[in-house]
């Protein structure tokens, strides 16, 4: 059973992570799911599989309704990603599905028609949000060709997607990294093999090194906050990548 | 649990379709086969000239039912086309349903009073409509396997005719005989082609 849980508060601006789910066969790899409230607007932020929606749906049904989300956000293309995209459809039809523009003729293949979704340019694309504005930023090649993280400028907050993720040990249910070196053990496999691209790595590492980030939240693992999201960014930026496991 | 029973009930009308389909594709076989046959003859005949007037008609009588056959068969597997699209627009209704299910199970109060909200307009709706759209292609399904097998009847007919023809045929009479023989025996297997046909689709009736 998932829970959401509230890692951001601001007045009518609010960040909810859903994680964590126990009863999940062990089959199926574990997301994070974050649904972002802005005065009454709300995005859900890579919405998961089919197959976890029934976890995801009920999380958020404790704290909000989730008829009312109006806005979906999908990092990439991956099953685990946006699959249930038809799901969450069949309770709001006017959802709007914002991805990369590359994707827009796959993802209907999951859900959605013409009016569902809105590409995103490759150079990224600001996300209005209640009175906010959130940025799509660029993270192409890490790992998918069309990729995109999303940035919250108010609650300074990084979704990064698959960048940062770790394929965490059972038992294994913090919700934050609590000690840096012993999590990145877990993330660094995937990192080596997942993210095919140099160059696409260092313009990803600069990018968001410009940004004012209190948090980075992965689709899978735990989060990164305050000084080990820095921590991330250098241990990425040294890191040999786009490698088979030795 | 309805849900259940329709994801199931899907899954074993979709697999009756193929089997539908497979021996529609058979029969479509055969009837190539008659059209070549009955082509043959009508050169036989020809060759024969006097002595085999009646065999002649009959050749041309065989030809035309192939073509009808060929062009019956073609619309039948249109038919399972449509089908299959319905059958497989039921299994993701089914999918969907299942994973409402499960949502519904999964959620506290106020969640599950949404998802039953959902629940109900799709049991009134998509689900019942597919479920009429599927009889209505089963209805139609039914009276096309009828009618094919009824020109089969004819086909037959023919072919015994055919074969009391060739024996008035003179010299050419051993000829015309095995050919008749072979006319038979092709449209013995459409017709047991056909009664397979006729139990697959009884099958999801019963």
């Amino acid at each position: 059973m998932k829970t959401a849980r509230v890692i951001f508060e601001d007045g009518a601006h609010k960040w909810l992570a859903i994680v964590r789910d126990s009863t999940r066969p062990e089959f199926i790899i574990d997301t994070n799911e974050y649904l972002v409230i802005s005065d009454g607007d709300a995005i859900l932020l890579d919405p998961g599989g089919a197959e976890i929606f029934p976890a995801v749906f009920s999380a958020i049904s404790t704290s909000f309704d989730p008829r009312r989300i109006n806005k979906i956000f999908s990092s990439h293309q991956d099953p685990d990603v946006i699959s249930s995209l038809a799901m969450w459809l069949e309770f709001n039809p006017e959802i709007k599905c914002y991805l990369s523009w590359m994707w827009q003729g796959f993802i209907p293949h999951f859900g959605g028609g013409a009016d569902t979704f809105v590409p995103i340019p490759d150079n990224g694309m600001d996300i209005v949000l209640g009175s906010q504005r959130m940025q799509a930023i660029p993270a192409h090649y890490l790992h998918s060709s069309g990729n995109l993280n999303f940035y919250d400028p108010k609650a300074k907050i990084l979704f990064s997607g698959d960048v940062g993720a770790a394929l965490l040990p059972p038992g294994d249910d913090n919700l934050f990294v609590e000690n840096f070196d012993q999590h990145i053990r877990h993330a660094e496999a995937f990192h080596r093999r997942w993210m095919g691209s140099e160059k696409a790595k260092r313009d990803w590492c600069t990018r968001v090194s410009g940004l004012d980030i209190e948090m980075m939240c992965p689709q899978h693992g735990a989060i990164y906050r305050g000084a080990d999201v820095r921590r991330f960014i250098d241990w990425f930026s040294r890191l040999d990548i786009g490698v088979l496991k030795s | 649990m309805d849900n259940l029973r329709t994801a199931g009930e899907s899954g074993n009308e979709l697999r009756r379709i193929v089997r539908i389909n497979e021996e529609i594709k058979s029969v479509v076989a055969t009837a190539f086969k008659i059209n070549l046959m009955a082509m043959n003859a009508i050169f036989l005949a020809k060759r024969a000239g006097q002595s085999a007037l009646g065999f002649g008609v009959l050749s041309n009588e065989l030809r035309r039912f192939a073509t009808d056959l060929q062009q019956q068969m073609s619309t039948l597997r249109e038919t399972t086309y449509g089908s299959v699209s319905t059958v497989t627009s039921l299994l993701k209704q089914a999918r969907t349903s299942r994973i409402l299910n499960r949502t519904r199970k999964e959620s506290d109060p106020a969640g599950r009073v949404i998802v039953d909200q959902l629940l109900r307009q799709r049991d009134l709706s998509t689900l019942a409509r597919s479920k009429e759209q599927l009889a209505a292609l089963n209805r139609r399904l039914s009276q096309m396997i009828a009618d094919t097998t009824q020109l089969v009847e004819l086909g037959s007919v023919l072919a015994r005719s055919a074969k009391i023809e060739a024996a008035y045929g003179g010299g050419f009479s051993a000829s015309l005989m095995q050919v008749s023989s072979d006319f038979e025996r092709t449209i013995g297997d459409i017709q047991h082609s056909l009664e397979k046909l006729t139990k697959h689709h009884g099958d999801s009736r019963a």
